[in-house]
């Protein structure tokens, strides 16, 4: 069949293109951040002379890393709960319940994916400013909650909807208690859209840089800030590569997780990433 | 020359094989259907036809010309989808011309084609609504006309009534019928329904496991089956095996020995083996007064009796309960009692022998 | 009890969806309020229009506009052009269709900073394209291709990162199409380019607008990938508005200004590119 060797020929093609674009990137990131300090890797030679973990333990012990670490990941938590609990009323209105002004009400949830990330940003922290706000964290704590709260919502929404009337009202007619109308009809269905939302949220929060970047510069960093402080006047490749992998390992791993969890569903769909 | 020969037509999917070596004909105008039950192949047979799969083996030709490597878009052929595949986004209208833009034909001549082929399925009402606006019988008549507006060489149909209910399906069974005569295109029919076959077909292809079990007009499929298969499928039927025992010197007229006892039968053609299978039509039978006795009467008792408004339907067997039960079915049985034995009358030339030897 | 139920819903959209808007008018409002004279940090608020008459005189603004706005529209119809095919492509699964699509996708999953730290990294001065190059022979001494001053590394990096997206958002409108219908078109007499601009076209039209509006919106908001990747005689609209928030006297006013001209400049550009889209999917139709 014509088609069969046609189709061949652009497999291998897009096999080789994904090659370059993804493979060979990350293999030179990480071979940068294998590079040990004391023989730095430079033009022409093609591979690194010496690797070593050395430029990993320097970066922990000498930066603000670990402080970060702790930040990112005390923050992301923080928010994908505070996501959580403001988004389930919502999307239980949305998912279960029909009411005029229902579908202009849902457009405007998704104001905050339309406004430019730094726009918020500033006017945000102008805003904290002129209230006397200090608080770092809890000022990028609202800010993501806010942010990421659209995709909260409609995870939750589609989970809320496809709780089935009939298993309710079966619940009911046996005599359950409302919190065992919620055990029996609701929970099952709504455990792998509260996890998605969750590990949404934490993935979107993690990730973050506007925000976080105008908010919470100078003392309180996150990764993707002080990816960034590496990026700019003062490139340290070698440091840039390990705060890359540290950003981007968990990640991968993260989406693969959510991917098996709603296996059936189309994840990427409800959340706009693969 | 016909319209459409194929030939030796092979396609197998992996390991799978759909069709083993079809070889049909159609003429110019006739009116062919493909019945048989759901994975026999008609409908794969169909999309080879119209182009959508290859063939693995074999030769599908239409007004002269081999098809291999053309693909649908440049064959002569349309198809009426049984799910009707009208573009949801166009009107009525523009899903009736889209083949005609295809053809660049010009715009006078699309919107006469339009309105002749409106008026003909009664749509010119609804030529403004978009589909998701019609009912399914008026989304099956878009279809319909959407393939006719074309005035291709072969009209394929792919089980366009069966979305429909009983009786719009009547309706609309008599109306492709009248168009195809009034236009004389080349149709190529696919149904499960023998009652569709039998009503609309000039000559009808009963196919079976990717091959054809018989080929004929509705008369011959049904009054002569070749085989259990086509009895039965076509139809209801009463399948028996029996033995030849006799034959009339004169030719033609054979006695044999049934389950239900001796009988003779007429046939045209010799028996191909010593024991083979025959079939009756519940309708055949015929009640005889009292305990009449002979050949080709038979003596069994009622199992049970269905009354179906027009007919009754009576299931006989052996008294005592044992062994098969048959069918028969007429008007006017109202007073048979179950668990009584009747005798019933099958004449010689209602008892087929089928081209089928018994194991 | 239609009224009760509509109170009850109401009343659980407070936490989320009016948490959600009264957020963003307060930032909105302020980003406005700011523009216009109120709140000034650094000397006194009140009405004026003098931030407005400034920036607009600059000519550094106007050329951060016009790059912006180039580099947004042509990542989101360079996203979108490469997103369609592929995602014709893979309607139906094939052998190896699975991990194409996974692998196409996977630069959703790369943080946009370190997405064009790889990027440099591969084309700087001493990098790997550059030392193949070289090696093989096809130069003589590395080029020098990074921030480019055209901007084409940022578009390369907007499209490296938003094509998975639009691929995403097509694929599930190309294949909620019936393959009857894919079929019907054929069996007509359309061919595979009359097919897609008959059929597909018009049927994804929502999702292809979605795609086209989300990305020219994110490209024309770029800071990480301009300030990494980008050319350093221009900035992008939001890199100038952080500049001119940090370092001119005015900061946060003069910012705001830039601000609403950026969100201005989002929304009329993209109910612009949607309605181009409208209007040749309706030409194409024809």
């Amino acid at each position: 069949m014509k088609g069969h060797w046609f189709n061949r020929v652009l497999i291998g093609l897009l096999l080789a293109v994904c090659f370059t674009w993804l493979v060979i990137p990350f293999a030179l990131a990480m071979l940068w951040s294998l590079v040990d300090p004391n023989h730095p890797w430079s033009y022409p030679e093609i591979l690194p002379p010496a690797l070593s973990l050395g430029r990993w333990i320097e970066v922990w012990t000498t930066t603000s890393l670990p402080q970060t670490l702790v930040n990112s990941y005390a923050l992301a938590p923080s928010v994908a709960i505070c996501a959580l609990l403001l988004a389930t009323p919502t999307a239980y209105a949305f998912g279960r319940l029909d009411f005029p002004g229902k579908g202009p009400a849902q457009i405007l949830t998704l104001v905050p994916l339309v406004m430019p990330g730094f726009v918020v940003a500033i006017f945000f922290s102008s805003l904290l400013f002129s209230l006397g706000f200090y608080s770092r964290f809890a000022g990028i704590l609202i800010g993501h909650t806010v942010m990421f709260l659209p995709f909260a919502i409609r995870i939750l929404t589609v989970s809320f909807a496809l709780v089935r009337q009939d298993l309710i009202d079966a619940a009911r007619d046996m005599g359950a208690s409302p919190w065992a109308v919620f055990r029996a009809a609701y929970l099952p269905v709504l455990r792998p859209g509260i996890l998605a939302a969750l590990i949404v949220v934490f993935i979107l929060s993690i990730e973050e840089f506007a925000l976080a970047f105008i908010v919470g510069a100078p003392d309180f960093t996150t990764v993707p800030t002080i990816l960034y402080s590496y990026l700019g006047y003062n490139f340290i490749r070698p440091n840039a590569a390990v705060v890359s992998l540290i950003l981007v390992v968990p990640n991968v791993l993260l989406m693969l997780l959510l991917e098996r969890l709603l296996k059936g569903a189309n994840p990427a769909s409800i959340t706009g990433k693969g | 020359m016909s319209k459409l020969e194929i030939d030796r037509a092979e396609i197998r999917f992996g390991s799978y094989e759909a069709l083993k070596g079809l070889s049909l004909q159609a003429d110019d105008g006739q009116f062919v259907t493909l019945l048989g039950p759901s994975g026999c192949g008609k409908t794969t047979l169909l999309k080879a036809i119209a182009g959508f799969l290859p063939l693995d083996r074999g030769t599908i030709a239409i007004d002269g010309r081999d098809m291999k490597g053309v693909p649908p878009e440049r064959r002569d052929t349309a198809m009426c989808f049984q799910s009707y595949a009208l573009f949801p986004h166009l009107t009525v209208a523009e899903n009736i011309v889209f083949g005609l833009r295809q053809k660049r034909l010009p715009r006078a001549e699309q919107v006469a084609r339009l309105a002749q082929v409106a008026e003909q399925v009664s749509l010119q009402a609804q030529l403004d609504k978009l589909p998701s606006q019609l009912s399914g019988g008026q989304q099956q008549r878009v279809a319909l006309a959407r393939a006719m507006a074309v005035r291709p060489g072969v009209m394929l149909f792919d089980e366009p009534l069966s979305n429909l209910d009983a009786k719009l399906r009547d309706q609309v069974r008599l109306e492709i019928r009248q168009l195809q005569r009034a236009h004389g295109f080349t149709a190529i029919y696919v149904t499960h329904d023998q009652s569709e076959a039998l009503a609309m077909s000039d000559k009808v292809v009963v196919m079976n496991a990717g091959k054809i079990e018989q080929v004929g007009t509705p008369e011959d499929v049904y009054k002569r089956p070749v085989n259990r298969f086509v009895a039965d499928f076509v139809g209801t039927a009463n399948i028996v095996p029996v033995e030849i025992v006799g034959r009339d010197a004169a030719g033609g007229t054979y006695a044999v020995s049934t389950p239900m006892g001796p009988a003779q039968v007429r046939s045209d053609e010799p028996p191909i083996a010593d024991r083979v299978y025959a079939c009756w039509r519940p309708e055949d039978a015929a009640l005889m007064p009292g305990d009449t006795l002979g050949d080709n009467i038979f003596r069994l008792a009622v199992r049970a009796r269905t009354f179906l408004g027009n007919l009754t339907d009576v299931s006989i067997g052996a008294a005592g309960g044992a062994g098969p039960s048959y069918r028969v079915q007429t008007l006017g049985f109202a007073d048979l009692l179950e668990g009584v034995s009747y005798s019933f009358h099958v004449p010689p030339d209602r008892l087929r022998l089928l081209k089928e030897a018994v194991a | 009890m239609k009224v009760r139920q509509t109170l009850l819903a109401y009343a659980l959209l407070l936490p989320g969806l009016g948490l959600i808007l009264v957020f963003m008018a307060f930032v909105l409002g302020m980003a406005i309020s700011q523009s216009l004279g109120f709140f000034n940090f650094s000397g006194e608020s009140g009405f004026s229009l003098r931030f407005w008459e400034t920036m607009l005189a600059d000519h550094q603004l106007w050329r951060s506009f016009w790059y912006s706005l180039r580099v947004a529209t042509l990542s989101a119809i360079l996203s979108v052009l490469l997103a369609y095919p592929l995602a014709l492509w893979l309607r139906k699964p094939f052998a190896w269709s699975g991990t194409i699509s996974a692998l196409l996708k996977a630069p959703l999953l790369v943080h946009g900073l370190v997405a064009a730290f790889l990027y440099i990294n591969f084309i700087s001065f001493q990098g790997f394209l550059n030392l193949a190059l070289v090696s093989t022979g096809l130069i003589e001494r590395p080029l020098r291709m990074q921030n480019d001053a055209n901007g084409i590394g940022v578009i390369f990096l907007q499209v490296w990162k938003q094509m998975p997206f639009a691929l995403l958002l097509l694929t599930g409108a190309v294949q909620a199409i019936g393959d009857d219908i894919l079929d019907a078109a054929r069996d007509l007499g359309a061919n595979a380019w009359q097919r897609f601009r008959k059929v597909v076209v018009p049927l994804t039209l929502r999702a292809m607008q979605g795609a086209i509006i989300l990305i020219f919106i994110g490209a024309a908001g770029d800071f990480s990938f301009q300030v990494v990747a980008g050319p350093t005689n221009v900035n992008s609209l939001s890199q100038f508005m952080y500049r001119i928030q940090e370092t001119s006297v005015d900061g946060w006013n003069s910012a705001a200004v830039v601000a609403v001209l950026l969100m201005a400049t989002a929304l009329v550009g993209s109910v612009l590119l949607a309605g181009a889209v409208q209007l040749l999917s309706r030409l194409g139709r024809a």
